[in-house]
């Protein structure tokens, strides 16, 4: 039951993610990223992480697709307009080639890799799951506590550097003592 | 019973394989992120598995896990820097074609 589930899940990752790279608008496509995403939730889910499962969706479809969505809505891009004036798509053969040749070549070999990786033993699933929330917590704080601390400069960096990349830069003023910065 | 480990990581590469052919072949700017996004997934889903590899039931070995998390912060933070690149390329260009972009071309 599991396992059907699972393969029924992976089905619905694979087709949304051709929907990802396929599809025409922009707005189409980060939804099916949505989708994506809600089905390796759950595939974490079947696996036995209740904690990855939830910070995915927390994280992914509820922080980073609502800020795609904001700037797909923000930049107005579902304009039929734009779309048809520039192709979405630009198929030189070089391209379609190189994207072709360096897509099917890493994923021959990352499946091939992973056909033959020894699965170990099948070791039966502990009850709850393998991320317990005490054990991550513990790990966090004790020997990954650097990365830790860099993170949160990491966040801290992150928001002001978008901050100045994003704020409107007001137009130099200029008057008659010359010109003075705004 | 469970979920086998292989096939997640045959899930993992074939969802990157998908990420890599739209990074390469999209020329909209934000279905090319959206591509890097779907790239940083698949490989959250093999540390999971590699996660899963090395534990047994009696022993968990959660690095994978813990990888997997700042994998996450880092998504978010890069997804934030990218769609205000993005913003801040429409103002200056009104369009989010990334073919219209070749001032460094020479």
């Amino acid at each position: 039951m599991a396992q059907l589930l699972f393969y029924l899940l992976s089905a619905a990752a694979i087709a949304f993610g051709f929907g990802v790279v396929a599809s025409k608008s922009p707005m189409k496509s980060v939804l099916s990223l949505l989708a994506t995403f809600v089905a390796l939730a759950m595939i974490y889910l079947l696996s036995g992480f209740q904690f990855l499962a939830a910070a995915q969706l927390l994280v992914y479809a509820g922080a980073i697709l609502v800020l795609f969505l904001f700037v797909i809505m923000l930049l107005n891009m579902s304009d039929l307009e734009t779309l048809a004036e520039h192709p979405t798509v630009s198929l030189g053969h070089t391209r379609v080639a190189i994207a072709t040749v360096s897509a099917g070549v890493l994923g021959l070999i990352a499946i091939l890799g992973a056909g033959a990786v020894q699965a170990s033993e099948s070791a039966a699933m502990p009850p709850d799951g393998y991320d317990k929330i005490e054990w991550i917590a513990a790990l966090l704080f004790s020997r990954y506590m650097v990365p830790f601390q860099a993170s949160a400069i990491l966040l801290l960096a992150t928001m002001i550097g978008v901050l100045v990349l994003a704020k409107r830069r007001r137009p130099v003023q200029t008057t008659e003592l010359g010109r003075v910065d705004a | 019973m469970t979920v086998p480990d292989e096939h997640l990581l045959i899930l993992a590469a074939i969802l990157f394989a998908t990420g890599v052919a739209g990074f390469l072949l999209r020329r909209n700017a934000i279905i090319v992120l959206a591509s890097i996004e779907l790239m940083l997934n698949a490989a959250n889903l093999s540390f999971v598995a590699g996660c899963r590899m090395h534990s047994t039931s009696a022993a968990v070995n959660l690095d994978g896990a813990i990888f997997t998390i700042f994998v996450i912060l880092v998504a978010a933070a890069e997804a934030a820097v990218g769609l205000a690149l993005v913003i801040a390329l429409y103002r200056l260009k009104q369009t989010v074609h990334l073919d219209a972009l070749n001032e460094l071309e020479g």
